[in-house]
Order: structure tokens, then sequence, then C-alpha cells
């Protein structure tokens, strides 16, 4: 693309012209020391392609924060958070669970990075960073559910993914992967529904019963 | 059936002589032809219900509109609530957290009513061999007709409705108000 082209594509010209790889590695080149410096932050030797730091938990917050608001950096989007179960990794000590957040720049072209938390078996609470982005309610009530890390903090820690019955966390390694687990029946939500109806504004003179009303009427006859 | 034909000449001899003699001789196949009457209606105008949750919905689409015209084998007329519907298509994949809705479904659903399992994950489960998919929906509801494919093509629903319509017409109403399937109530 010429430079004539990048102008006529006026205010996006920025964005439409990607940003080369050295470009990137030269910016995390700049932003690791920086890390390390305030956060104690280290590059994760796992990561091949060195985009990954690790902080410690107590840290986790601030680190967020940094990498959101500085505008040297603003890492507008979590992209996801997910968990990583290190139990039959060929070689590795240490914590069993890594939660991983992805995050990526909008004003900045293609910047991404990680931001790795470990997590041992015997203390899997992590701080909860639903009030920094508010998709990540979603996503920490996924990785609770697929891995059991516990956020602290966290408003409302249900299953996302898998019924109210399930019991345990199937993406850990010890989970069989073909192990069933028959729902009887489906979650009413009256609690979230109840939620929002006060969030409304309207005010609940009952609470409704967490049971099939269909089955309760039929059998006692009613209706 | 011929003992529900012998038993309808019976009582027709016990009535009074006039009628008798206005339909001796055809009064004997009533009662024969009240199954073919009802089978070739119920045959031929079911409703289905596309219980659609994935890429099988999509193709069942294609298959349902003009170019391949369901409308052709009577089953054209798309219900979507299960009262009025007679024939629950299953199509897609379903989770055991799906599955007391679609148990539920069946149930709303009004005698007669058949079930058609469409693709590979309504008959087995497909490829998700895991904690989540259930292995096949006859685990939840009883199945009629099962179509393999991935998604399958328009001529396999096709197939499938005219097995479905030589199925409906094996059966037998009066065997079934006999069996008193014809009020069967569900609870739950």
């Amino acid at each position: 693309m010429s430079h004539d082209q990048i102008q006529n594509l006026g205010p996006w010209a920025e964005a439409a012209v990607p940003a080369s790889l050295s470009d990137r590695k030269e910016a995390q080149n700049r932003l690791f020391p920086i890390l390390a410096e305030k956060f104690g932050a280290t590059l994760d030797p796992l990561d091949r392609w060195g985009l990954t730091a690790v902080v410690a938990k107590e840290r986790l917050r601030e680190t967020i924060f940094f990498l959101r608001d500085d505008p040297q950096w603003s890492f507008e989007v979590l992209v996801d958070i997910t968990a990583v179960d290190y139990l039959q990794w060929p070689g590795h000590e240490g914590a069993r669970f890594a939660v991983v957040y992805n995050l990526r720049s909008q004003s900045h072209v293609a910047h991404r990075m990680r931001v790795k938390v470990w997590a041992d078996e015997e203390d899997l609470d992590v701080p909860s960073i639903h009030d920094i982005w508010k998709i990540a309610n979603w996503q920490e009530r996924e990785t609770w559910d697929q891995y059991g890390i516990r956020f602290v903090g966290h408003p409302n820690l249900k299953r996302l993914l898998n019924h109210h019955e399930f019991v345990g966390h199937p993406l850990r390694k010890d989970y069989p992967a073909q192990r069933r687990q028959k729902l009887s029946m489906n979650d009413p939500m009256v609690d979230q529904l109840e939620a929002r109806l006060r969030t409304l504004g309207y005010q609940l003179l009952d609470s409704v019963p967490e049971s099939s009303p269909m089955v309760e009427d039929v059998l006692k006859g009613g209706r | 059936m011929t003992t529900a034909t012998q038993g309808q000449t019976g009582s027709q001899a016990q009535g009074p002589a006039t009628h008798q003699d206005a339909h001796a001789g055809n009064s004997g196949f009533l009662a024969t032809n009240i199954d073919a009457l009802i089978n070739w209606g119920r045959s031929n105008s079911l409703w289905p219900y596309p219980y659609a949750t994935a890429c099988c919905g999509i193709e069942f689409m294609s298959a349902a509109s003009s170019r391949f015209d369901l409308a052709r084998f009577a089953s054209e007329f798309f219900r979507f609530t299960p009262r009025s519907a007679d024939l629950l298509l299953v199509m897609g994949t379903i989770t055991y957290k799906q599955a007391p809705i679609l148990r539920r479904i069946w149930e709303q659903m009004a005698e007669p009513k058949w079930v058609i399992a469409v693709g590979a994950c309504a008959c087995s489960g497909g490829f998700y061999d895991c904690y989540c998919t259930v292995p096949g929906i006859d685990e939840i509801v009883p199945v009629d007709v099962y179509i393999a494919g991935c998604p399958p093509r328009p001529e396999g629903y096709m197939e499938a409705l005219m097995l479905l319509q030589e199925k409906i017409k094996d059966e037998s109403y009066m065997e079934q108000r006999r069996q008193g399937l014809h009020q069967k109530v569900y609870i739950g």
C-alpha cells in the first residue's frame, strides 16, 4: 500500500496498516521491563512467542489496571480468561493451575499479550476482575465451571456452561472426558429473575418456589 | 382386522330390519376402513415441530423451501408450538443441559406423535463423544426414524418422511384405542 493510498483512508489510516512483527517485538521489549520493575512480573518461559507476563496473585489487579489505563499501552480489550491444568505436563513443577488473561489493544494496532497467574490446588483463590471489564463476569464463571478456579469477589460465581447438577470440573486433566452426568430438571434461575426484576423497579411480594410449578399443581390436583 | 369386521357385522345384525336390508353386505367394510382412512389422513398431514439446535436445522430450511419442497410430501405446515404439532424433528446436538427441555417439548405434544432424529448428533451424539453431549436422543424420547448424515442431504429428509408415512400406515387406530394410547397423559 503506497503512502498516497494510506492518506486517502482518512482517520482510519493508522489502523489500516498492520504493525510489523518487528514493531510488535520492539514494543514488547519495552513493556516487559516496565512490568518487571513495577509489579515484579517475569517472562513466561513456556510461551515461545515471549508474550506472556507472569505476576503474583496479589498484584494481578494493579497490573491489569495499569495495562488497561496507561495511554502508552492501553490494552482495552479482554479477549478471554481461561485456565491451564499442568497436571501431566512433562517436567512441570510448582502450582498445578494457571489462569490466563488474553489482552488486546485497539488503539495500538495488533498489540496483544497475556497475563498469567499461578494457582495451586490447595489455594485456588484468584482475585476477580469483574469490575474492570464487564465481560470478565461470564468468563470467570466459565473458568470456575470448567477448572474450579475460585474468583474472590465475584458477585455470582455459578456454573455457566455445564448444568447446575454437574459435579466436578470437566476440563481438569483428572476428569474422565466421557463421564456423562444427567440432568433431572433445568435450573429455573429464579434468583437471577428476581434480581433482574428488582433492578427494573419491581417490588417482589412473594418469592417463587424453586421447583417445577407444573409437577406440583398436577400432583396436588390444582389448576 | 378381521375380528373387528366380524364384531361390527354382529352388532349391526341386531339393529332395525330396514337398516340391515338397506346396507346388507356393505356394513362389514366400515370398521376395516377406519384404520385406512385415519392412517391416510395422519400420514398425509404431518405437522412438524422443527427443534433445530445445529447445522442440520439450516440444511432442513433448504430441504423445506421451494427447490426441494417438502410440501410434496404433505409435511409443510410447520408449527412452532408442540401443542399443535404431531411430528418432532430433532435436528442437531442435544446436550444434557438441553435434554429436559426436549423431553418436556415431547411431552407437550398430543398423541399421536412421532419423532425423527436428524443427523449424526441426534442419532448417536456424532463426534461429540464427551462429558456434555447426549449420545443419541433415544435416551430421552422414543425415535421412529433416524436420518444419517452430517448434515443429511434433502433426499435424506424426503426418504425419512416417506418411511414414516409407511410406518403410520401400518398403525391401527382401533388397536391404539384398545390400549388406551389415544388418551395417554404424561406428567412432568
